[in-house]
């Protein structure tokens, strides 16, 4: 009996855990199909859902609000600022996994401890430095930046991938003649496919997170990114229409959703950079 | 000739050694490796340079205008109110966040370690918090405590309890963002132990049972021990990133009521962005890169001793 009581106890417990999780989105997402003056005077709301109402507030969001030429501009960001960190990092992260010389844990630690950094630290400096080479309020003056925010940690969580991978591998290639160039490009790419593609989302969701340097670069609201639009828009300095706050918040957060399904295995490494193996 | 032949000998040994000692790393390294060290080194580096300069200077948004002041920045901050108070807030955040979190993040990983049914799918609701964007963890958090409507106040009514007024009162307002912060990351404290926990040999509880231990001494004389390198790395990495803490006050509460949760990363947000004051906000930043540096190389140290343990 006691042990039947345990059991019970244990699976509340979990679905209390997962409540707490879990209820804070749906919340959200109930409040973004709501008209304004339902959210005030249902407390809580009803679960009577109205189509016309979610198509009217999401059009708003999407069409007048702007939604939808920031998810462009975060599309083109995010994407370029990602591709050009891997096509730079992942041979990084081969050099470090494999190759000898001086100082190698030295600048391998270097590496990671950028990620420590505030971004406030820097902020303006690259402020100041795009701005100089002319390139404030555009695309490049956000990839800029960002390439070199997401290098560390595609290096890291990469260096981790490619040590799991035999040096056999590489050692038969060099016997047969190829270059380490030709090795990491024609023979461990291939092998470490899925470290790569965990490294892109991570790379990719630390874009589209990423809020302090965009709102130096950009002025302009047409070149603004989703997570600065959406910071504009339901700025906690003024009053807020709170079903389009929660319209912007679900939009913001349904590529987030979408990717984690994709990296559940690889959550602690990616947030850690591979410090934890 | 003997004479000359020595003295090559000498200098060619001589230059071996310097050569072997400070030669040009080889082609492969350079080719691999030189891409990305100069990308760091021209937008992470010269940066993190370029901001320790503008704290020694009155530079403003008004680029031409900047002069150099030396110390006088940090002279002021040691000073000024608001940066103690920031400390104090930022300080505050990071000890009772972080605590909570381990306790909670250590339970949490104990109890999922019974492997009931069903709880893979609530450890794959857990990691979600930590991947969203924090602006909007911070709306969503602003919608649940709301004072008028918001679910949670309604909830507290429903049960006879008085709500506090979560973001309004200088009181509550550090409180919830501790909260906020609580629900967003224990799940990472509970990842990293859980993980380490799923890694020990069952034999060692197993052994403990048959010497009759119950099961509140098994976890704190035999778990907890060994789990430590885990929690210990965990707190570190939380207490640096809750050190950091921008966007999450920036969306929550602005820093508000009366300052009451602007961390140090706000105030240098707000004397550089709002008041346009470089200098000052550089030499607000530096203070935490310092910080940081130290925090961060507690760490590393910490990785690689666990690598060595591991090996």
């Amino acid at each position: 009996m006691r042990r039947l009581a345990g059991r019970v106890l244990a699976y509340v417990l979990l679905v209390v855990v997962a409540v707490i999780g879990f209820a804070p989105f749906v919340y959200l997402l109930i409040i973004s199909t709501k008209r304004r003056i339902d959210i005030v005077a249902e407390v809580p709301p009803s679960l009577n859902f109205n189509v016309d109402q979610i198509v009217r507030n999401y059009s708003e969001v999407i069409n007048s609000q702007g939604m939808l030429s920031f998810t462009g501009n975060s599309i083109i960001v995010v994407g370029i600022s990602t591709l050009v960190a891997l096509i730079i990092g992942v041979p990084a992260a081969y050099a470090f996994s494999r190759l000898r010389f001086r100082g190698r844990d030295a600048w391998a630690s270097t590496v990671l401890s950028f990620r420590f950094m505030p971004p406030v630290a820097v902020a303006i400096p690259i402020f100041l430095m795009i701005r100089s080479i002319g390139f404030s309020n555009s695309y490049p003056g956000l990839i800029i930046p960002y390439v070199a925010f997401t290098l560390p940690l595609v290096i890291w969580i990469m260096i981790g991938f490619f040590d799991e991978v035999p040096r056999d591998i590489d050692d038969a290639a060099l016997v047969d003649g190829c270059g380490r160039v030709e090795v990491l490009w024609r023979v461990l790419l291939p092998i470490v496919g899925s470290g790569i593609i965990v490294s892109a989302i991570f790379g990719a969701i630390f874009i589209w997170n990423e809020f302090l340097v965009a709102l130096y670069i950009i002025n302009s609201r047409s070149l603004q990114t989703v997570t600065l639009g959406a910071a504009t828009l339901v700025s906690a300095q003024r009053p807020i229409d709170w079903n389009i706050a929660a319209a912007v918040g679900i939009v913001t957060l349904i590529p987030i959703f979408l990717f984690s399904l994709f990296i559940q295995r690889y959550v602690v490494r990616g947030i850690t950079a591979g410090a934890v193996r | 000739m003997i004479a000359q032949a020595d003295r090559t000998t000498l200098a060619e040994q001589q230059r071996r050694g310097r050569f072997r000692k400070w030669s040009l790393p080889s082609r492969d390294v350079l080719l691999l490796l030189g891409p990305a060290v100069l990308y760091l080194i021209a937008f992470s580096v010269f940066p993190l340079l370029y901001s320790l300069r503008i704290s020694f200077t009155d530079q403003g948004a008004a680029q031409d205008a900047a002069q150099w002041i030396g110390l006088e920045n940090y002279a002021r901050l040691l000073s000024d109110p608001f940066f103690w108070n920031a400390a104090t807030n930022t300080a505050a955040m990071v000890g009772a966040a972080v605590t909570i979190q381990v306790v909670l993040g250590t339970a949490l990983a104990v109890f999922f370690n019974l492997n009931l049914r069903g709880s893979w799918l609530v450890r794959g609701i857990l990691i979600l918090p930590m991947l969203l964007t924090p602006i909007v963890v911070g709306v969503m958090w602003r919608a649940l405590f709301n004072p008028d409507w918001g679910i949670i106040n309604w909830a507290l009514e429903e049960v006879g309890l008085d709500a506090p007024n979560w973001l309004g009162s200088t009181e509550w307002a550090i409180r919830t963002l501790i909260l906020v912060d609580v629900w967003q990351w224990t799940p990472f404290v509970f990842l990293i132990v859980f993980a380490r926990l799923q890694a020990l040999s069952v034999e060692v509880f197993e052994a403990a049972q048959v010497d009759g231990a119950g099961a509140i001494a098994m976890i704190r004389r035999i778990t907890l021990p060994l789990l430590w390198p885990a929690i210990a790395f965990a707190a570190i990495f939380r207490a640096i990133d809750a050190f950091r803490s921008f966007d999450l006050v920036y969306g929550l509460s602005y820093g508000g009521p009366a300052r009451s949760t602007t961390t140090l990363s706000f105030l240098a947000f707000q004397n550089g962005f709002q008041f346009q004051n470089y200098g000052y906000a550089a030499a607000t930043a530096y203070v935490m890169v310092i910080i940081l540096m130290v925090a961060t190389t507690v760490l590393l140290r910490y990785v690689r001793l666990r690598g060595a343990d591991a090996a």
